[in-house]
């Protein structure tokens, strides 16, 4: 079967002829499959996929995003996560089933301005998404940096099984949780660490699709090169972002670690 | 239509020194505006032309959002120095109009039914005028879309093409549209081979009329490299060149 790896493809661009299984941002035109977005186009055994390097984050089912409380009604909270569509936040999700809008106070538990962790429970794209809180590491967040850059930079910020994020995390000794919705929050002790690890958050976003990214943050941070850390810098300058999953378990895993340098 | 002097001198050569078939020269370049999803600016001889596209995002008024696709809306506008003498920078009846038909150049590009209840919003600005305004404008607008990276089947290339002198040219520039016998704006999709645009200012025989077409097609597609090349070289740099591993 014809393989084909790392192709850069703009709208209309023909990525392959013949019968092969369309995966996401690509479609079928005749006999062959065109891309729809301005990305990476990658065709193998699975089907064929255009890894987007542009747009706004869309949501998907069970997608781990931080959001900021914009506001609530008596029965659940509106959440802004940076998407077009505004999530909503149950209040019985954080209250429980005998919640009672008469008795329990929702500004209580998280108000206007708040961030959280979520998990996004139901999209259909015909009704808001709705979120949850009520998981292992999810919820409200008490401190730290908040930063925007483009959905479509998040694999590339995590790095191939996380790589790219611990690497910061430890040369600035801060905790950086990021949601697939390109909001991130930084904390840490250290302030300079802080806008050190910004910094770095920012060249990624910037310089996301050229290869050796890895080496220069590591010089941005001031980390001395090692050989065999070097070539995995070289080679996996897009291949971390195969498919949707992967990045969703390097994200958990970044989000379930407790590890805390300090 | 008077014609007050030839617009073809002895040599073949146009008021600005093209030859028939030539373009004039364009330039793109695209992620100019750091606020915007999507923008592009483009020079079109000498038009100058900035477009932006904020979206897919919330629809306002929200009575305006339709349940099963995302509604695409654009503005074109030209600024009051844009011109020789002042424009009125309120919208008129010309730029009401155009905007209209730029969406509707625009609109079968575009995968809207990928974003139901959402809006997109083009806006294109005219910062120099110079004939041919509103194919340069289509040219950027998809520029800007593909950079805002909304689902496209296609990118759109626009150019004109036109009578002077009882000759078919291609690129009608300013003073060639207001003294020339027709003019011919096109916007056309290059790899689904379809026309998105035609309009006509002026009278052409059947024969003529398809020669115009062709001409303009050919236009489009000459502009389609350069919004290919534009794109390629802000997302992969100097590796413009196709990349592939088989």
């Amino acid at each position: 079967m014809q393989e084909i790896r790392r192709k850069y493809v703009i709208p209309g661009d023909r990525i392959i002829e013949g019968n092969h299984r369309p995966l996401f941002n690509v479609l079928r035109a005749g006999n062959s499959l065109v891309s729809t977005r301005v990305g990476i186009a990658e065709a193998g055994r699975e089907g064929v996929k255009v890894i987007p390097l542009s747009g706004v984050y869309i949501p998907r089912t069970n997608d781990i995003v931080i959001g900021k409380i914009m506001d609530h009604s008596s029965l659940s909270w509106e959440v802004d996560i940076n998407a077009c569509f505004s999530a909503h936040l149950p209040a019985q999700d954080v209250f429980g089933r005998d919640f009672s809008p008469a008795r329990d106070d929702m500004s209580r538990e998280l108000a206007i301005g708040d961030l959280i962790t979520a998990r996004i429970i139901a999209f259909d794209r015909t009704r808001d998404p709705m979120i949850t809180i009520q998981d292992k590491d999810l919820g409200k967040i008490p401190r730290g940096e908040f930063i925007k850059i483009s959905a479509t930079r998040v694999p590339r910020l995590i790095g191939k099984r996380g790589s790219m994020i611990q690497t910061i995390e430890q040369a600035t000794r801060t905790r950086i949780l990021i949601g697939q919705n390109g909001v991130i929050v930084v904390t840490g002790r250290n302030a300079d660490g802080i806008s050190l690890a910004v910094r770095a958050i920012r060249m990624v976003e910037e310089e996301a699709h050229t290869s050796n990214l890895t080496q220069r943050v590591k010089a941005l941070l001031g980390i001395p090169e090692s050989p065999s850390e070097t070539s995995i810098g070289t080679h996996n300058a897009h291949s971390s972002e195969d498919s949707p999953s992967p990045i969703r378990k390097g994200e958990e895993s970044q989000e379930g670690k407790e590890q805390n340098p300090e | 239509m008077t014609q007050t002097k030839s617009l073809i001198d002895e040599n073949g050569k146009r008021t600005d020194g093209r030859t028939e078939t030539e373009l004039r020269e364009i330039k793109i370049n695209v992620g100019v505006i750091k606020n915007a999803d999507g923008s592009a600016f483009i020079e079109f001889g000498m038009n100058k032309i900035l477009a932006a596209v904020y979206g897919p995002r919330e629809v306002h008024p929200k009575h305006m959002a339709q349940p099963d696709r995302c509604v695409l809306r654009c503005r074109y506008h030209m600024t009051p120095f844009s011109t020789d003498t002042r424009k009125n920078p309120a919208p008129s009846r010309r730029e009401v109009e155009i905007s209209k038909v730029m969406r509707e150049a625009l609109e079968p590009a575009l995968m809207l039914q990928d974003y139901p209840r959402a809006a997109i919003d083009v806006y294109v600005e005219v910062l120099q005028a110079d004939g041919g305004s509103r194919c340069a404008g289509i040219t950027a607008a998809s520029v800007a879309l593909a950079d805002a990276g909304i689902n496209m089947r296609d990118i759109v290339a626009a150019c004109a093409a036109g009578k002077i002198n009882g000759k078919i040219v291609t690129d009608i520039n300013d003073t060639e549209d207001k003294e020339g016998e027709a003019d011919m704006p096109v916007a056309y999709m290059p790899h689904l081979d379809q026309v998105t645009l035609l309009q006509l200012d002026g009278i052409l025989d059947d024969k003529q009329f398809s020669e115009c077409l062709d001409e303009a097609v050919r236009g489009c597609k000459v502009v389609y490299e350069i919004q290919r090349k534009a794109l390629m070289q802000k997302y992969f740099g100097e590796e413009t060149e196709m990349k592939e591993e088989q």
